[in-house]
């Protein structure tokens, strides 16, 4: 038999996760319902009830490097059968929040994005970023922050220089990247060192190229939402989700030909309506809107699932984007040119908020739930 | 009594479709008697019958209808003597005609030919026309002097609550606490388990409240530094000495004879003299029981209110857990003390204890057993006392490892609220070993929800010892009975002053002494507040009853009591030892006397009796030996192939009651049966079955409750007595060239109905194989 462990419970671990939506961990009375409910429970160890005394035991080192907490899609089956109301499903949500700021340097930022008082400063930053930056434009000379631009036929460019925009946006999206490699890399790490631990997998070490291998195995499984399918309580998340994530694909690939349009083939939008890629652009910001809409729509309809101020922070953003992109381009073909650019501006400042809060807000997950399903691939978990 | 006879007979719930009626009649009319039937006896126009019947000086009715058990209050004429003849339930509904034909009118010519269940009901109302004759109505028992005052031996919560609720009741109370003060335990915790909604916090200790609100109770005399030295007499009028603790006087209660001491060198057992003079030596410088106190005071009940003392754990068996060599392993009692006094400490260096497990079980994963006396109250004194270490110390952790966590009730919240605690860290396991390590100590444990191996660091760690009650380590009543100052058999209870495992609460094995709060059972002040009101109103009912000369429990408001013919005693005694409540004191020559007000009518006395010359107005061995008689034998020279005739005497308490659910559940057995519930297989005379076999029946069968260790006798003795005298019968009956085996008892409990044809027809089936009984006919 393996040595004894020495738990060390951590009483701030508690609060905290509870602080983050899993104010129902201490109900649990492990009876393990969800274990029988939970598809994703190994024959014999039994998940999430392992994963919900460690979280009331504040037993951090035991659930934040864990793998598994990723594997869960949220599907709510647990929570809705939990006899003692202990939501297992929002406290794993919760411990992956912890997880995310864990992981995300510096830690500050982590508690900051998950908590609503610090909003404001964080919508802050990116508003005086850009007026600052273009003031700074304005000073050398570079008319990159107008104010009062004339013309016939305008559009954002003409108040606030794509250049300038780019300026600031690509660095804050390639930190955002750094700072999720790091994270990354301790992530793996201690996942695989908890599933030795554990004895969940045969695997000494992380092979490489195993790894990647098995993150292509993964992807279509992401892309096609097959954990979400086989959902019971929350089955019609998947579309919404599924709306989002390619509404952001699409965005994402909209933003990247225009970056290049603008960039290297020196071609000034705005783009005719009749342009493909506008098209993709267009069904994406109405994608990412009606997708949220329904999450939303889902979330308030759900009363027994806790909703939680990371969720609605991330909903809220999502949202916000989509609606202000769709916005300023209607207004803009409409005319009132005054009321675009200050749309524009909202626009901009949810665009750099998710750039940088990204590794640190539940949108991160798309980055961790990737690594570890792609790991548990690898290690073949058991 | 002069008595008129008058049988009436029912026809209705299906008992008009299944018998001759007329035939029926004709049985009482050939003894002269007056029959009226009718179609709804219990119905109004039915009552006016028996009414108007009694009016005309009927006072000794055969009811023939249905089971006793129903419409008892229907049926009851006062002045009158009634016996119910079970037709419905005994007769028609156990024995369907799909099952036991009648007769076709050819079949009738047929002498040679018998309807059973005709046969059965016959016998039933003869053997009622027997008992009638036999039995007398009940005169009450009266004392001479009776007193309403009642005495609580406790001045914890139990003792206190139990002293306000009877004083506000009206009566007079005296409440004697051995120590200086009142308050009990209770008034050494730091904080209490919640009494009301939501039940989730703490609060105060309010024993301080009870104790003023006694102290001021014009009706209740307080005395402290008291205990009982002798409760002689019985209720209504038990003459109380009390004392100084630890005071030797001559009114201390006296000790029966050890059973070592009651035999000579040889082994053989010494004679009476002898055994009194070995007495008398033994208690010497004490009153004889019998000696009244002159200066006792009188009460009418006790309350027994005496509480518990911390179980002492025995260090050499609790050796991994370091109990014994460790200081900071320590008990929750002495947990308990450290948190009244202060912040919550280490008794080895003073310091901060700042993380403390909790051990529920300490079984080593050997077995899930807990601590020897604990149960839910010492789980939830673990969650309370966890809760102390997290009232200190902001980080403070406090971890309980259980086997069992009992939060039984609304106690369920208080668990919820422990576990919500950030720093309560709670699992299921088998604690290993405790074991010092470095500046504090580690605890191991296996078998966990966590995993499994897994240790915590703790400084202290705290045993979730037990509750002993006090009746385990002396008699605290001390009872001037002849059978001894303590409850008797009390081990079967572990020691706990009970009489019952399931039902019977506050009643102890000795009638008027009442029994609440922890020495009953381990239980939380809550519980305790409520056992207490249970106790002092069964003290009043006791004093109330015995004023009404009636029984108190489980039969009560019976006006009848056993009567002795002393003339004919030969003090051997048997009566005095058997009877399971102790009524009986016998003298110096042996001879028994009676406390009328200590029985419970059980009749074990009478079943013991080899003079039979004990008896109740209406229950005694001739009424019995006279229905026993009256049951008609069939032998070969009535018929060509007699059926067999089998006596069966039934516990009235759970097995009569069976019998008749198997009834009403449309079950049957065999119709050759012939039933007589008796008061408790204890009131069994051998006599009964003796005259059974000696005028030919073929069997003999006994049904009556379970026995030994969770036993369900309401006189806790009787089946086993019973059990006991049934197999010294199988000498007799080999006198008499009769097999054993057609003799038997049974078990059943009140929800095995179902079982009961099994039982009923396989010991017909047996006896069937035996054959008939060779004194048939004689």
């Amino acid at each position: 038999m393996a040595e004894a462990k020495i738990l060390e419970p951590d009483v701030g671990f508690v609060k905290e996760v509870v602080g983050l939506g899993g104010e129902t961990l201490k109900k649990c009375f492990q009876c393990a319902t969800c274990s029988v409910a939970c598809k994703i429970s190994p024959e014999n160890k039994p998940y999430p009830r392992k994963e919900m005394i460690a979280a009331s035991w504040g037993l951090k080192d035991q659930l934040v490097n864990n793998a598994d907490i990723w594997l869960c899609h949220n599907c709510g089956d647990c929570t809705t059968l939990c006899p003692r109301g202990a939501a297992p499903g929002d406290v794993l949500g919760a411990v992956r929040a912890y997880a995310i700021s864990e992981y995300a340097t510096p830690k500050v930022m982590g508690k900051m994005v998950n908590d609503p008082k610090s909003l404001p400063l964080l919508l802050g930053i990116p508003a005086v970023l850009i007026l600052v930056v273009g003031l700074l434009f304005n000073i050398v000379g570079l008319d990159w922050l107008n104010f009062n631009p004339v013309g016939d036929q305008l559009w954002g460019d003409d108040y606030i220089a794509n250049y300038m925009v780019d300026i600031i946006m690509v660095p804050t999206f390639f930190a955002a990247i750094g700072v999720f490699a790091l994270g990354l890399k301790r992530f793996i790490g201690d996942m695989h060192a908890n599933a030795l631990a554990d004895g969940k997998t045969a695997k000494a070490t992380i092979d490489p190229r195993g790894f990647v291998q098995a993150l292509i195995k993964v992807a279509p499984t992401i892309m096609k939402h097959n954990q979400f399918s086989d959902c019971g309580e929350n089955k019609e998340r998947a579309t919404a989700h599924m709306m989002v994530l390619f509404g952001f694909i699409a965005l994402f690939i909209v933003t990247g030909c225009f970056f290049f349009a603008e960039w290297v083939l020196h071609i000034d939008g705005p783009y005719r309506q009749i342009n493909p890629v506008k098209w993709l652009g267009n069904v994406g910001g109405i994608a990412l809107i009606i997708g949220t809409g329904l999450m939303i729509a889902n979330r308030m309809k759900k009363t027994d699932q806790l909703s939680s101020y990371k969720d609605w922070y991330l909903l809220g953003l999502v949202m916000g984007l989509g609606v202000t992109g769709m916005l300023t381009e209607m207004i803009r073909l409409g005319g009132m040119y005054d009321l675009m650019a200050v749309i524009y501006y909202v626009h901009l400042i949810l665009v750099w908020a998710l750039f940088a809060y990204t590794p640190y807000s539940k949108l991160a997950h798309l980055v961790y739930r990737t690594a570890a399903m792609a790991y548990n691939e690898y290690a073949e978990r058991k | 009594m002069d008595k008129k006879y008058g049988v009436y007979i029912c026809k209705g719930c299906g008992i008009g479709e299944s018998l001759d009626i007329e035939a029926l009649g004709d049985v009482a009319k050939e003894e002269g008697l007056g029959v009226k039937t009718h179609d709804i006896l219990c119905g109004k126009d039915g009552i006016d019958l028996l009414k108007k019947e009694i009016a005309d000086g009927v006072n000794a009715l055969s009811i023939c209808a249905c089971s006793r058990r129903v419409m008892f209050d229907v049926f009851r004429f006062d002045g009158c003597i009634v016996d119910r003849v079970n037709l419905r339930e005994g007769v028609a509904w156990s024995h369907p005609r799909s099952e036991f034909p009648a007769l076709t009118e050819e079949e009738k010519e047929d002498e040679d030919k018998f309807d059973r269940v005709q046969m059965m009901a016959e016998d039933y109302l003869k053997m009622s026309m027997a008992r009638l004759e036999k039995v007398d109505l009940p005169e009450p028992f009266k004392l001479d002097s009776l007193s309403n005052k009642i005495l609580i031996i406790g001045g914890g919560v139990a003792g206190l609550t139990a002293a306000e609720d009877i004083a506000k009741a009206g009566y007079e109370v005296t409440l004697v606490e051995k120590e200086d003060a009142l308050g009990g335990k209770a008034a050494t915790w730091r904080k209490q388990l919640p009494l009301e909604d939501p039940y989730e916090t703490l609060i105060a200790p309010m024993v301080q409240d009870k104790i003023q609100a006694v102290e001021s109770n014009a009706r209740i005399t307080v005395k402290t530094n008291t205990v009982v030295a002798r409760i002689a007499g019985q209720p209504g009028d038990f003459t109380v000495t009390l004392k100084k603790p630890g005071e030797k006087i001559e009114f201390d209660v006296p000790f029966p004879l050890p059973d070592e001491m009651k035999v000579d060198e040889k082994g053989k057992e010494l004679d009476v003299e002898k055994l009194h003079e070995k007495y008398l030596e033994y208690n010497e410088g004490r009153q004889d029981i019998l000696q009244t106190d002159p200066n006792g005071e009188k009460y009418g009940a006790v309350v027994l209110a005496a509480g518990w003392r911390p179980d002492e754990p025995v260090a050499e068996e609790l050796a991994h857990l370091g109990f014994g060599t460790i200081e900071d392993v320590i008990t929750n009692t002495k947990f308990e003390e450290i948190a009244a006094a202060g912040k919550i400490v280490r008794p080895s260096d003073g310091k901060a204890a700042q993380s403390v497990v909790f051990i529920q079980s300490p079984g080593k994963g050997d077995d899930d057993a807990d601590f020897d006396y604990a149960g839910s109250v010492t789980s939830l004194v673990a969650l309370k006392q966890a809760k102390y270490v997290r009232e200190d110390y902001t980080d403070g952790k406090a971890y309980v490892f259980y086997q069992h966590m009992r939060t039984p009730g609304l106690n369920e919240n208080f668990y919820k609220s422990a576990q919500q605690d950030p720093g309560i860290f709670m699992t299921k396991g088998d604690v290993i070993s405790v074991a010092k390590n470095g500046g504090g100590l580690v605890v191991e444990a296996d078998n966990t929800l966590l995993g499994e191996k897994v240790q915590v660091k703790a400084d202290m760690v705290v045993l979730g010892t037990g509750m002993v009650p006090v009746t385990k380590d002396e008699p605290v009543v001390n009872l001037a009975y002849r059978q001894g100052p303590a409850f008797r058999d009390n081990a079967l209870f572990d020691e706990y002053a009970d009489s019952n495992f399931i039902c019977f609460p506050y009643e102890t094995q000795r009638t008027g002494i009442y029994a609440c709060g922890a020495v009953r059972r381990s239980m939380t002040v809550e519980e305790t507040i409520e056992d207490a009101a249970g106790a002092a109103l069964k003290a009043i009912q006791a004093i109330e009853s015995s004023s009404r000369g009636i029984a108190v429990h489980p039969r009560s408001g019976d006006m009848t009591y056993p009567d002795f013919f002393f003339q004919r005693c030969t003090q051997c005694k048997r009566c005095t030892e058997e009877c399971p409540f102790g009524a009986l004191d016998d003298d110096e020559k042996g001879t028994p006397k009676p406390n009328p007000t200590r029985c419970r009518r059980c009749g074990t006395c009478m079943g013991a009796c080899p003079e039979r010359i004990i008896g109740f107005a209406d229950y005694n061995i001739d009424s019995i030996g006279s229905q026993v008689k009256a049951i008609g034998v069939p032998s070969e020279d009535d018929y060509d192939e007699p059926p067999l005739r089998i006596l069966g005497l039934v516990c009235e308490n759970d097995a009569y009651p069976a019998l008749d659910i198997l009834a009403m559940n449309k079950l049957s057995y065999s119709a050759d049966v012939r039933l007589i519930p008796v008061r408790c297989l204890g009131s069994v005379n051998v006599i009964w079955i003796k005259d059974a076999l000696s005028q030919g029946m073929d069997g003999v069968f006994l049904l009556g409750c379970k026995h030994g260790d969770d036993y369900q006798c309401h006189f806790v003795k009787g089946s086993e007595l019973a059990e006991i005298r049934m197999k010294k019968i199988g000498d007799a009956l080999a006198s008499l060239a009769l097999e054993e085996e057609r003799v038997a008892q049974f078990q059943i409990a009140i929800d095995e109905y179902d079982k009961a044809p099994e039982i009923i027809n396989k010991f017909v089936e047996e006896v069937e194989e035996l054959g008939p009984n060779p004194f048939k006919g004689f």
